[in-house]
This record gives structure tokens, sequence and C-alpha cells, in this order.
């Protein structure tokens, strides 16, 4: 049965890496198998399930679905770019800052969704090529996704498996090492760009002249819908004070939400994405069935050897790991089986510098790749369905080098305040 | 009830090797909401007017939400329309269900409502008998009401 659950569970990471079928379908399909031929029973599967972390996604899925609405993400969007004055450098830095802060506070996912349109839209209107632009937000989603606990799905993951690591530990811990990340990534891209960014003075001035506000002072509800949106951040904030899980609060922010800004209940949830749900759901199973049999706790022991259980060579195994593994894979299904990994290794005594190398790793892997995060896939998706593309090669070339620069600064960053 | 074949279908239709250009004027034409697109008397597939939309207009368009601020760029519009007025139209056909002749009017209403459509082809044996649009199908059903009430 060991030999089944390790069969199953690598073949879905194939499958989900390679792409020929939805990555729901091969989750799902996983942990079936895994309950129908025994690796776990059904009561072990619905125990494997974390119902938190589905709770909490659901719940930011409802408020940033409620909050599109009102135009402030297309209103912070397109003031930025008027703010950078045609300067490519500029239009760079202030877009990545957006887009990390988004990905921070809602996650980097949304953030890709929301900021992505209409960056194609303003790089139409400057009569630049759109695609330095995107790449540039991809970056900073993930990056700027690390610095919290909702920010990215490895974290909210790791937040939810580890109740002890709070929202604020994950900002004090987190935030200053991706802060510095995005600055020195996003000003390498920003010289590797500004060739292809420059833009004629005219396009900026007729862009700095657009009403950007234009959409929120026609929409519903803005004030109140911004209002339970910070509500609910400062509710993130003080999670551990209210004695709230995160989950709880993403869930009674989306209530309020639904209660002061929905008119139609059944078309706000809609904004609830099933397929990513039942994504998590069998990645739960399949994991759940991996520990029931073992198989974790075989990789720990091995891992625990390799490092000779000294704590730095454990916490670098796990962040270079953690980002070799997201950048083949996926960082969701590789996370939701290291969090095992590292909760064995730890052993009895809680060590939170495991859980920030797993975090780092993770997330940082998640820009390796086209494949290693889905703010990638999404963000670039959206370039083809507009005509443009980015091809594997040229997704890696760019973040092949962006990852080991955050991993260096990541290591530095362990070596000299956490270990 | 009627079958298909019996309602005022619209001959609608290029050939896949006509201009994108050429194909809208038929469109606009025809005064229906998709036409075909036949290679020889096969049907390829259709072309609606949301297809032109996206074709004439920037794809990004479909993935944005809010647009009020924009003011058009007439010299980048323009510049689109050209880039795609020439091409051939089989590029841009769009395979959709179709209708068979002897389809009742309920399976077509049926359809209408849960495939996003316009107006889908009627065929029969292979052959494309002419495009049914909804505004047809409704204004048929009427009519054959205010029919029967009179007789």
């Amino acid at each position: 049965m060991e030999l089944a659950a390790i069969l199953i569970f690598v073949m879905a990471l194939a499958l989900i890496a390679l792409e020929w079928v939805h990555r729901t379908k091969v989750a799902l399909a996983g942990a079936s198998l895994m309950v129908v031929i025994g690796v776990l029973d059904e009561d072990g599967a619905i125990a494997a399930i974390d119902w938190s972390t589905l709770g909490l996604l659901a719940g930011m899925m409802v408020i940033v679905g409620l909050t599109e609405p009102t135009g402030v993400f297309t209103f912070l969007a397109l003031r930025v770019a008027q703010l950078s004055k045609g300067r490519p450098i500029a239009l760079v830095f202030l877009l990545a800052l957006v887009t990390g802060v988004l990905s921070a506070f809602l996650d980097n996912l949304t953030a890709i969704l929301l900021v992505v349109p209409i960056t194609l839209l303003i790089a139409d209107l400057l009569r630049i090529s759109p695609i330095p632009l995107v790449m540039v937000e991809i970056v900073a989603s993930n990056i700027g996704g690390t610095a919290t606990l909702i920010g990215d799905p490895p974290n909210i993951m790791i937040g939810t498996a580890r109740p002890e690591l709070s929202f604020i530990d994950f900002i004090v811990n987190l935030a200053p090492v991706a802060i510095v990340t995005l600055l020195v990534v996003t000003a390498g891209l920003a010289l590797a760009f500004r060739s292809r960014l420059r833009v004629a003075p005219e396009r900026a001035r007729e862009v700095a002249a657009l009403d950007a506000a234009r959409d929120m002072r026609e929409a519903r509800y803005v004030g109140r819908t911004l209002a339970v949106l910070v509500g609910t951040i400062a509710a993130f904030f003080l999670h551990t004070l209210l004695h709230l899980e995160p989950a709880v609060v993403a869930l009674t922010g989306a209530t309020v939400m639904l209660l002061v800004a929905a008119d139609d209940v059944e078309s706000a949830l809609e904004r609830i994405e099933w397929s990513t749900l039942f994504f998590f759901l069998g990645l739960f199973v399949m994991v759940g069935g991996l520990e029931e049999r073992g198989v974790i706790e075989d990789v720990a022991q091995r891992l625990a050897d390799v490092t000779g259980g000294s704590t730095t060579a454990e916490a670098l195994v796990i962040l270079w790991g953690a980002a070799a593994g997201s950048a083949a894979v996926d960082n969701i299904p590789f996370t939701a089986a290291m969090i095992p990994v590292v909760d064995s290794l730890q052993g009895d005594e809680f060590n939170d510098a495991l859980w920030w190398s797993l975090a780092l790793g993770a997330c940082f892997g998640g820009n390796a790749t086209l494949i290693a995060a889905a703010a990638n896939v999404a963000g670039t998706g959206i370039l083809e369905r507009s005509g443009q593309s980015i091809s594997f090669l040229r997704f890696l070339a760019i973040g092949a080098p962006v990852t080991l620069v955050s991993l260096f600064i990541a290591t530095g960053y362990l070596l000299l305040f956490q270990l | 009830m009627a079958d298909l074949r019996d309602l005022p279908l619209v001959q609608a239709s290029v050939a896949d090797s006509a201009t994108f250009g050429e194909a809208v004027s038929t469109l606009f034409a025809a005064q229906v909401p998709a036409l075909a697109i036949l290679a020889g008397e096969r049907l390829v597939g259709i072309l609606s007017e949301v297809d032109v939309l996206r074709a004439v207009f920037p794809g990004y368009l479909a993935e944005l939400r809010h647009t009020a601020f924009v003011e058009d760029d007439p010299a980048a519009l323009d510049e689109r329309a050209r880039a795609i007025r020439d091409r051939p139209v089989g590029e841009l056909s769009r395979t959709v269900e179709v209708f068979d002749g002897d389809d009742s009017e309920t399976h077509a209403a049926e359809r209408f409502l849960h495939a996003g459509e316009q107006a889908l082809p009627v065929v029969e044996n292979g052959r494309f008998l002419g495009m049914l649009s909804i505004s047809a199908l409704c204004h048929a059903r009427l009519d054959r009401a205010a029919d029967e009430e009179l007789s």
C-alpha cells in the first residue's frame, strides 16, 4: 500500500506538471483512487481535508469577487500608470508595488486576475509591449504574496496547518525579506526591460488625462464594500487577539459583504472558484494517504539523516528543495506534501524557522517556471487570450534568474535572522 | 408545432475562403446575429456578432469590467481593423452545435437558452438549410398562435 500511495501521488504530480488533464480532475482522481483501493479509509479521507484552508479561500474569493465591481482595482492600476508619467522604471516599480500589495492582502492569483487585464489596456494606450509589464506583475505577485498568511496558497496552507503561526507572525518574519526581494528583483527587471518600455510623451499625456475614478463613481456600494474589505484585513491582523481563526475572519468578512453589498446572493457566490477548492480537497486526501502509509515519516527521516539533525541544514534544504519542487510541479501540491514532512522533522519542539523556510521556498519557487504557481498560469493565460503569448522557455529565462536571486536573499535572511 | 425546416431560416453564409471584411458585410446585410461558414456545401462553423466584436476590438476587453474612463484611439482601432479585414474568415470561425431540420421548436428554445448563441445553423443530411435566430423562432411562434386564433 505504501508503494501504491507513492505511485498515485507521483503520477498525479506528473500529470499536474504536464497539464495534460485539468489539475482538479487529477487531484480528485488520485484522492478517489487512494480511498477506493484502501490506502486510507473514508473517515481518514474526511479527516485529512483541511477545512480551514478551504474556508479561508472561499471567503476571500467572495470578498474579492464583490469588491471587483467597485472599480477600485482598476483605479489603482490606472493611477500608478498615470503617476509614472511614462517613465519606464517608475512604471515597472509602481505596477510591482501595487501588485505586490494586492497580493499580500488578497492573494497572488486574485491580484494577477485583477491587474493584468488593466495592464494590457495601459500598455495598449502607451503603445508598448504588455509582456514585460505582465512578467513584472507575475513576479511581484509571487513575492508580495510571500509576505502574509493570506498572500499565497502555500502560506494559507502553512498558516492553517500550524495555528501557532499568526497573521502577524507571517508579516513580522516574511514581509521584510519579501520587500527587500521585491525591490531587488524589480530593479533588475526594470533595467532589463527599460528599452522596451519607452513611452512617447504624447501617449503618456493622453493616459494622464484619463479620469481614473470614473468607474468607481458610477459603481454601487463602493463605500460599504471597501469598509468591509479594510475591516476584514484589520481583523486578520488582530485574529490572535480576537481568538478567531483566519478562516473565520475571511468567512465572516464574506458574510458581512454579502449582507451589505450584494443584491443577488446566487451571482455573488458564483465568484467562488469551485475547481480550485476541489483541487485542494483532492490534494489533502492524497497527502493524507501518504501520511497514513508512513511515506511522510520516511521522507522526514531521510531528510533528517541527510542533514545530520542540523536545523540550519534542514532549513536550507527545505528552502531550496521547496523552490525546486515548486518549480517542477506547482507550489500548491508540493507544499501540501511538505507540510507533514516539516511537521515530522521538527518533532515535538516547534521551530518556526523551518516553516518560514518552507514558505519562502514554495512562494519564491513559484516564480521559476510557467507552471510553478497558479498566478503564472493565469497571467500568461490572459495574455494568450488577448493575442500575446509567453512560451515556457521565455518565462523560464526570466523566472529562473529571478528565483535564484530571491533564494540567495532568502538564504542570507534565514542565516542572519532565523537560524 | 412546426419542425425547424419550416421556420423562416435566413440564407446567411460565406465560403471559408472569404475575407473577414466580406463576412462582416454579409452579416450586416443579412440582419441575423450569426452566419454560417461553408467549405463547399459543408458547414465548418459560424461567425457571430460577438466573434466579430472580439476580432475588431482588442482581445483583452473581454477580461476587463471597467472601461468608462477609456477614450477611443481612432488610429489604433483603424490599425487593428486593417490587420483583421483581409484575413480568411475560415481562420476565425467557430464550431457550434447545429439543429437538425426535424428538431422541434421547444428543443431549439432550450438550446438557445443554454448555448449562449443568438442564432444557430439548421442542417439536413449534412446540407446547410439556413440560420435560425431567436427572434425568428419566437416571431414564427407568435404568428402561428395568432393564425390559430383567427381560424
